[in-house]
């Protein structure tokens, strides 16, 4: 199984970020459906981009750690195959 | 008159140059003696100009930029910050003894409580990191030095100059200490007048620039003296935490610094950035807070390398899902500066911004969670040796889960509205930097108190020192949680309030339980400084390269493999020999 050209162990891996992430949505769509103090043009931009920016930089960030260490892991592999043979 | 004073003052100078004169030429400086010296590895083995690269006496650690030396001066100096903020815990827990307040004026105790916080803080908890960070990331990740050895030097040498502007207001007989608490809230920190405010302002601006030159030191490193044999899928954790507290340090203290000067301005310059007519009070607390909620993981996130690092020797298992490790720390570097204001909740920001920090807050439990859950299971049918950092280890993730778990509650806006400002809170983010990053402090120096100083702590010695940690941390610390729950307001010099009001005598009682519990935590203090000064100068000799027997585990690690070869070679010069070409391809 290949997902955004991960292997199935970093994508096992990755499923530790995964979690806070989806707490992240959960109340990006909870404000979203009971907007409880309003809907401001400001604020309510300001209360949104305080959950995308930090979802954003995690996804982001976490998609770059999984990507270098999984090219790093496969040549680290192919070294101790060499290695071996 | 004055030609005496000016006469006094000469002959004094003279004095003093002399006295550094005498002691720059001491060559049998009670220090440890360098790579390749021949002798042993304690004090006054031989004469410590042996390395041809290194001066001997104090001059050497006047000038030295190899990185275990500075590693050790960053040691000394966070110890002996510990000693000073600690006195001024222990003072501060004398004083709440009776409600009235027991030995110090009120004054003084404000003084005391601020610089107790900004001391553990600047001037113990990132040092004593550094001094890890400094002695073990090269030889972790098979550099030869950090990338800027100078810039090193001169980072840690900013820190004394530092330590005394901050402390100034105590030692100097016409200034006054600052009286603001280490969060130096405006407008009080513009309208107290004592020039100790000032000073304290930019000692910590000098301790911001030293922290930010370390971190650039180590990214930098990290990035680009690996040996080869080290890709990021093979970097330690230790490491992995470094890079991530680095970055981190990057994007907080330089907005710290730009904060402070913007704070000096107001106090001497007559701006309005913080003033209630200006910018407003709120402003420095946005500003600060966007510093110091990850000033928090700066300081925990390392702790948690170490643990990561140590926990699974004694366990005879590797670490549980490393990668999991790995990957919340880097979510945690990056949520952590999306929560500064869930300690703003009281201060009638919108609420819309206040529920969306208290969604991020919630989200960032989770991370910290996942190491727990790994570090127990990586114990989880493991063969447990209690030693004294083994003990360390298993009391952070204890005191972590209590500081955490009451830390989620005070995320939850309603629960926060009800626990603010009380001791509660103090009891929580004690549980953290005492219970947690203290113990994986302590638990670092024993384990690797062997490299630094060849010699074997006293282990009977470290193991008194465990329990009156834990149970002085624990009394202490959970008695404050008692206290908030009463309602006691942090910060106060004395509580003789209103009986209608709280529950005085309870109260009482719980601030007496956790005086009791600092008691056991300035004993267990004093047997710490002590194991570590006597068993420097005096302990057993390390005559092996293992002295933990990891290899038996399969579970030695890069240190101890270097400080293996370093033991060979000394042995081999000590023999007559000559150092062999594999040996020196090992790092210095």
């Amino acid at each position: 199984m290949s997902l955004l050209g991960f292997e199935r162990e970093t994508l096992l891996d990755l499923t530790v970020n995964v979690i806070p992430m989806a707490i992240i949505v959960f109340f990006i769509v909870g404000f979203g459906v009971v907007p409880a103090f309003g809907v401001d043009p400001v604020l309510t931009t300001v209360q949104y981009s305080l959950l995308l920016v930090p979802l954003a930089a995690l996804a982001v960030l976490t998609y770059y750690a999984g990507k270098v260490v999984e090219r790093d892991e496969g040549n680290h592999q192919e070294a101790a195959d060499a290695a071996s043979e | 008159m004055a030609g005496e004073q000016l006469a006094l003052t000469v002959f004094m100078a003279v004095l003093l140059v002399a006295i550094v004169a005498v002691l720059t030429r001491l060559e049998d400086w009670r220090s440890y003696t360098p790579l390749a010296g021949g002798g042993g590895v304690g004090y006054g083995d031989e004469a410590t100009h042996g390395h041809e690269e290194k001066p001997g006496g104090l001059v050497r650690w006047l000038t030295t930029v190899d990185h275990k030396d500075i590693g050790i001066l960053y040691g000394t100096f966070a110890i002996i910050s510990f000693a000073v903020g600690g006195i001024m815990a222990f003072l501060i827990r004398v004083q709440l003894v009776v409600p009235s307040g027991a030995i110090v004026e009120n004054a003084f105790y404000n003084s005391i409580m601020t610089s107790h916080g900004i001391t553990m803080l600047f001037l113990f908890g990132t040092p004593i990191i550094a001094a890890f960070a400094n002695y073990f990331i090269p030889l972790l990740i098979g550099a030869d030095d950090m990338a800027f050895p100078r810039i090193n030097a001169i980072a840690f040498w900013l820190l004394p100059p530092a330590a005394l502007l901050i402390w100034a207001g105590f030692f100097v007989p016409t200034i006054d200490p600052a009286q603001t608490a280490w969060t130096m809230y405006t407008p009080l920190s513009i309208e107290q007048s004592m020039f100790g405010i000032d000073l304290m302002l930019l000692g910590l601006h000098l301790s911001g620039v030293s922290a930010t030159m370390g971190a650039i030191n180590f990214i930098a490193t990290i990035f680009t003296e690996r040996g080869e044999d080290v890709n990021w899928a093979t970097l330690d954790i230790f490491s992995w935490t470094m890079l991530t507290q680095s970055g981190l340090i990057l994007f907080a203290f330089p907005l710290l610094g730009s904060a402070l000067i913007m704070l000096l301005l107001d106090r001497n310059l007559g701006t309005t950035f913080f003033t209630v007519g200006g910018g407003g009070p709120v402003l420095w607390q946005h500003l600060f807070w966007f510093f110091g909620h990850p000033e928090v993981y700066i300081l925990v996130l390392p702790p948690m390398g170490i643990i990561s690092y140590v926990l699974p020797k004694f366990s005879a298992r590797k670490l549980f899902g490393f990668k999991f490790v790995v990957y919340s720390t880097l979510a945690i570097g990056v949520l952590s500066f999306g929560v500064w204001a869930h300690h703003m909740f009281t201060t009638g920001i919108d609420p819309r911004l206040r529920a969306s920090f208290m969604a991020v807050s919630l989200a960032i439990a989770i991370p910290s969670a996942v190491k727990t859950f790994n570090w127990i299971t990586t114990m989880w049918n493991g063969r447990l040796r209690m030693t004294a950092p083994m003990l360390f280890c298993i009391g952070f993730i204890s005191n972590f889960i209590i500081g955490g778990v009451t830390g989620v509650f005070l995320a939850s806006i309603p629960i926060d509205l009800v626990l603010h400002d009380t001791y509660y809170v103090v009891g929580h983010f004690h549980y953290i930097v005492m219970g947690a990053i203290g113990f994986a402090a302590f638990a670092g120096l024993y384990y690797w108190f062997p490299i630094f100083t060849g010699r074997m702590y006293q282990r009977t010695l470290a193991k008194w020192h465990f329990w009156l940690s834990m149970v002085g941390t624990n009394l202490t610390f959970f008695a404050m949680l008692v206290l908030g729950y009463l309602g006691m307001p942090r910060r106060y010099a004395s509580y003789e309030f209103d009986g209608a009001i709280a529950p005085l005598a309870q109260v009482t009682t719980w601030h007496q339980i956790a005086s009791l519990g600092a008691l056991l935590l300035l004993a267990g203090s004093v047997i710490l400084v002590w194991n570590l000064v006597q068993s420097w100068l005096e302990g057993p000799v390390v005559e092996t390269g293992d002295p933990w027997n990891l290899e038996a585990d399969n579970m030695k690690g890069r240190d101890f493999a270097w400080f293996e070869q370093k033991l060979k070679r000394e042995r081999a010069i000590t023999d007559g020999g000559e150092e062999s070409s594999e040996d020196d391809s090992e790092p210095r």
